[in-house]
């Protein structure tokens, strides 16, 4: 038990996938050169005027009811005042007033318990341009100047470190599932503020301390969890906490100051007038919400109860949207829908991480590995020889084509498999001898010498059944 | 000059040349104009651009020190326009700085002159537009008005200066000052051109969200001047608060010859306490927006730029020694409007005042088609006593050509005739989108003064 009460409430930035800017029709992009994904625009040329990206506002309404908030139909946009050099206009263009949703929530699991995180509000708004400090000078790449944002801010609902990282990985993940953004932390896509104030009783507010910039989900339970630890000691030894911006530093575990608050930056919010304000036909918001890409968490519910799949399996999967993907492309060619949850999860997933690669740019057909998982369970191979054929396939073969180059096919003719039994007994009579003593290894030993003598391709059941029945007759 | 008369661009440009050391019009002329496309209603003609208006690879200063060197790097959407419509682009003019002022006293260029009297104004922000037209150098000048920056030195220098609904043209590519304020306007020196010019100017632009889808109208060639049927609301509160007796008279007898070509004429008012609401409504707004607006000249990533310590050093410099004093003023008062503890009983306080005053003002469109009242209330005053350092209290009669950017109404000056050899005129404004009636009325008019195609040739 902490002896402290913890508050925790995170702002979270997210890139849009869009193809253009939120204001212009220069392209997004991540990692081109330097300034080639520019226009005037993004440059806040004299005379230059913002167009609204109408593919942004359908992500920010997939978002917006994603996290089940209150859709403002009428869009409107202010301007942010303020002066900084990777602020082409001086201003950035934002949702201050009338944030496109509000009043969401999402719903998190921390050990096992649920529990509903508040959303206070999303709005939109357009990204900066991002600037490296050097020894000869400033650099400014106005690439990311104008990228569409959302901004996510939760209610202070957060208690613990967990239940920030669980937050920020559940809408980590539901953005990820809703195709809104790549939610790329490390790349910086979505970008992690989060708010901390501890105090020694739950009807009172400590001081707010904010770590900014978190790139990834661990980094945020370990950022909080060492503001956690810092301010506790901080109020044991009976001092105040400062409220600062600070920064979570990787290498010494902790916390460090960025800059204290001064007073609150007067930012002149004012409509923006050159847009005016949009009303959206209600008609296209309800065609996007009914057309609305599944949650993780309706997902793991259909895996169960349509696929049979256990618990563990259908969360496994639906932790990786291409995996998922890739999974319900299988069993659209076969019924073995564990068998194909299994060889994916395992076999497929070890292969991959092994080759380096991901089920996002898998090329090999899902056809092939449901034909595969078919080919065994039919029993026309084994699932040994299953093995060998998937790593064929996994290099783009046809598993059929592969059964046939290898002479793979399996046996499954008793005629052809008795042939082989009773030359098998005939040249064994010692272990006859010994099944009949009660030796029952015996049976294992002549089902291999039959594998052998058909080159792994007789039928490993059949061949069992068909000695039990041969020796009973001897 | 009319935009049918032609005249090589050889002669043009020596016009302007020689007119500069006398009217002071220009900025900078193209050395070698192009006519980029043959055909088209202006092909041939020669059009001067506000020194506000983006012509990629030439010069455009908006007259201000911190773009004394920016040459954009893409067309202002109507630069486009006419370049596709046959025009030749000659000369931009110049203009009160970023378009504030009312003198064009305050241009980097230095004062502009009124070909009338050398001594007096040319009025502004649209001064050197207006000039090259009322002195006969080119047919058509391309300006903006902010709260009378066409509208008012058209009545100063005797030519037609239009300014059509909130919308109608692009405001793409032109350097604004206030953006809910802000309209391109034009000069000619007479109704049918000015109907052509529109015709050509205006559309909708998509890089432009606040711009108009409605269909552009066949202006000039629909133009019809007969005034049976038409109603005309005089705007007696303007009119009542004008001094000018020579110009009062005028308008008098406008009337009747008005009255005589079978127009109905009937009277409406405003009430006074919005009127003398107009200016500081509009220095609130005007002043807010253009503090943001001009957020972006930093010296960072074009203009001129003056070195410093810091990123931050570079701007604070670049931006103290980019804009006079008098431009410095009004970014610290729209600032002051714009602070969160100010915000509400100054910026949204004018805001909603603006609304209330739009409210009354439509209200005097009600039942009539066009409301006529004298432009400017004087001649343009002597360049030695006209400033634009005015905070104190000012008559309506000089503010009152701001309601129709406060409403975004189609508006138009007429010259009315000349006192002691100055021109006044008469303003015109119509109903949102009703340009093909302001241009009729317009049309009317023109045809009982008689000031069709009028010039001072220097």
């Amino acid at each position: 038990m902490e002896k402290y009460f913890v508050t925790i409430g995170i702002e979270i930035h997210c890139e849009l996938k869009t193809k253009t800017k939120m204001f212009s029709s220069a392209p997004t992009s991540f990692g081109e050169v330097a300034n080639t994904c520019v226009n005037e625009v993004d440059l806040g040329h004299p005379g230059t005027l913002p167009c609204v990206n109408k593919h942004a506002i359908e992500l920010a309404i997939k978002a917006c009811t994603g996290m089940h908030c209150t859709i403002d139909p009428l869009v409107r946009f202010d301007r942010k005042n303020y002066y900084y050099s990777d602020l082409p206009k001086g201003f950035q263009i934002t949702q201050q007033f009338f944030p496109i949703g509000k009043d969401g929530y999402v719903e998190i699991e921390v050990d096992g318990e649920k529990k509903k995180i508040g959303i206070e509000r999303i709005h939109m708004e357009e990204d900066t341009a991002k600037q490296f400090h050097k020894e000869t000078g400033t650099y400014i790449d106005f690439n990311r100047a104008g990228t569409p944002l959302i901004e996510i801010v939760s209610r202070p609902d957060m208690h613990s470190a967990k239940e920030a990282a669980a937050y920020v990985e559940t809408l980590r993940k539901n953005l990820f599932y809703l195709n809104v953004s790549d939610v790329k932390m490390e790349e910086g896509s979505m970008r992690c503020d989060v708010n901390i104030s501890l105090s020694p009783d739950q009807n009172t507010l400590g001081t707010k301390v904010e770590i900014k910039n978190l790139n990834s989900i661990a980094n945020v339970q370990k950022a909080v969890q060492a503001e956690i630890e810092r301010q506790s000691a901080l109020l044991d030894a009976g001092e105040k906490v400062e409220q600062a911006t600070r920064r979570y530093d990787e290498a010494q575990k902790t916390t460090i100051l960025m800059r204290k608050k001064e007073g609150n930056v007067d930012y002149k919010y004012f409509p923006e007038p050159n847009i005016f304000p949009i009303l959206l036909d209600e008609e296209w918001i309800r065609n996007i919400q009914d057309h609305l890409e599944e949650l993780p968490d309706a997902r793991i519910e259909r895996f169960i109860s349509q696929y049979g799949l256990n618990d563990y399996d259908a969360s496994v999967l639906v932790a990786d949207r291409s995996m998922a993907d890739y999974f319900e492309e299988v069993v659209k060619s076969t019924k073995e829908t564990k068998k194909a949850a299994n060889w994916v999860i395992g076999d497929m997933s070890a292969w991959l991480n092994k080759n380096n690669q991901s089920f996002e740019d898998l090329e090999v057909d899902a056809d092939a590995i449901a034909s595969l998982i078919n080919l065994i369970s039919n029993g026309e191979i084994s699932g040994k020889q299953g093995k060998a054929v998937f790593e064929e396939v996994m290099l783009g073969k046809d598993p059929k084509k592969v059964i046939e180059e290898k002479g793979m096919k399996q046996v499954s003719d008793d005629g052809a498999i008795l042939a082989l039994v009773s030359s098998v007994l005939d040249a064994n009579p010692q272990s006859i001898e010994d099944y009949k003593n009660g030796k029952d290894r015996a049976i294992g030993f002549l089902v291999g010498q039959v594998m052998k003598a058909s080159k792994g391709q007789a039928n490993p059941k059949r061949t069992n059944e068909l000695i039990r029945e041969e020796l009973a007759k001897r | 000059m009319r935009i049918s008369d032609k005249k090589s661009t050889k002669e043009t440009l020596e016009q302007l040349k020689k007119s500069q050391s006398t009217l002071n019009a220009i900025v900078s002329v193209y050395d070698d104009p192009q006519q980029e496309s043959e055909n088209g209603p202006l092909a041939g003609v020669h059009v001067v651009l506000k020194d506000n208006i983006n012509t990629k690879g030439h010069l455009t200063t908006a007259s201000s020190r911190i773009l004394e060197n920016y040459v954009p790097v893409y067309d202002a959407t109507i630069t486009k326009k006419l370049k596709d419509a046959g025009a030749v682009i000659v000369a931009k003019s110049s203009m009160d700085e970023l378009g504030m002022g009312g003198t064009n006293k305050n241009a980097l260029t230095g004062a502009v002159h009124n070909p009338y009297d050398l001594n007096r104004i040319s009025g502004g922000s649209s001064g050197g537009s207006a000039v090259v037209v009322a002195s006969g150098i080119v047919p058509l000048a391309i300006g903006t008005d902010t709260g009378d920056s066409v509208r008012k030195p058209a009545a100063y220098n005797g030519v037609v200066g239009v300014k059509p609904t909130y919308g109608r043209i692009s405001r793409y590519g032109i350097i604004p000052y206030a953006s809910s304020l802000d309209h391109v306007g034009y000069f000619t020196t007479n109704v049918q051109d000015a109907a052509l010019a529109l015709e050509v100017l205006a559309g909708r632009d998509d890089h432009d969200m606040t711009s108009s889808f409605k269909e552009v109208g066949k202006y000039s060639q629909l133009l019809n001047g007969d005034l049976h049927g038409k109603t005309i609301a005089l705007f007696k509160t303007v009119n009542d608060e004008i001094q000018d007796e020579t110009i009062k008279k005028a308008f008098d007898e406008l009337v009747e010859k008005l009255k005589d070509a079978g127009a109905n004429i009937v009277e409406r008012e405003m009430p006074i306490q919005y009127m003398e609401l107009i200016a500081p409504v509009y220095r609130t707004i005007a002043n807010a927006e253009a503090t943001a607006n001009h957020s972006n000249l930093d010296g960072i990533r074009f203009g001129r730029r003056v070195d410093g310590d810091s990123v931050e050093d570079v701007m604070t410099r670049s931006r103290t020694e980019g804009f006079s004093s008098y431009v410095r003023a009004r970014f610290v008062i729209g600032s002051y409007s714009l602070f969160e503890e100010n915000q509400d009983r100054l910026f949204r306080k004018a805001q909603k005042i603006r609304r209330l005053i739009v409210d009354a003002y439509a209200k005097m469109f009600d039942g009539v088609d066009g409301v006529l009242s004298i432009a400017a209330p004087t001649v343009a005053p002597e360049i030695d006593e006209s400033s634009d350092v005015r905070f104190g209290p000012s008559s309506f009669a000089e503010e009152h050509m701001q309601l129709a950017n406060f409403s975004g109404y189609p508006s138009i000056t007429l010259p009315l005739g000349l006192e002691n050899g100055l021109p006044f005129g008469v303003l015109l404004t119509c109903k949102p989108f009703e340009e093909q009636m302001m241009f009729d009325l317009a049309l009317g008019i023109e045809e009982q003064t008689g000031l069709d195609g009028m010039v001072k040739e220097g």
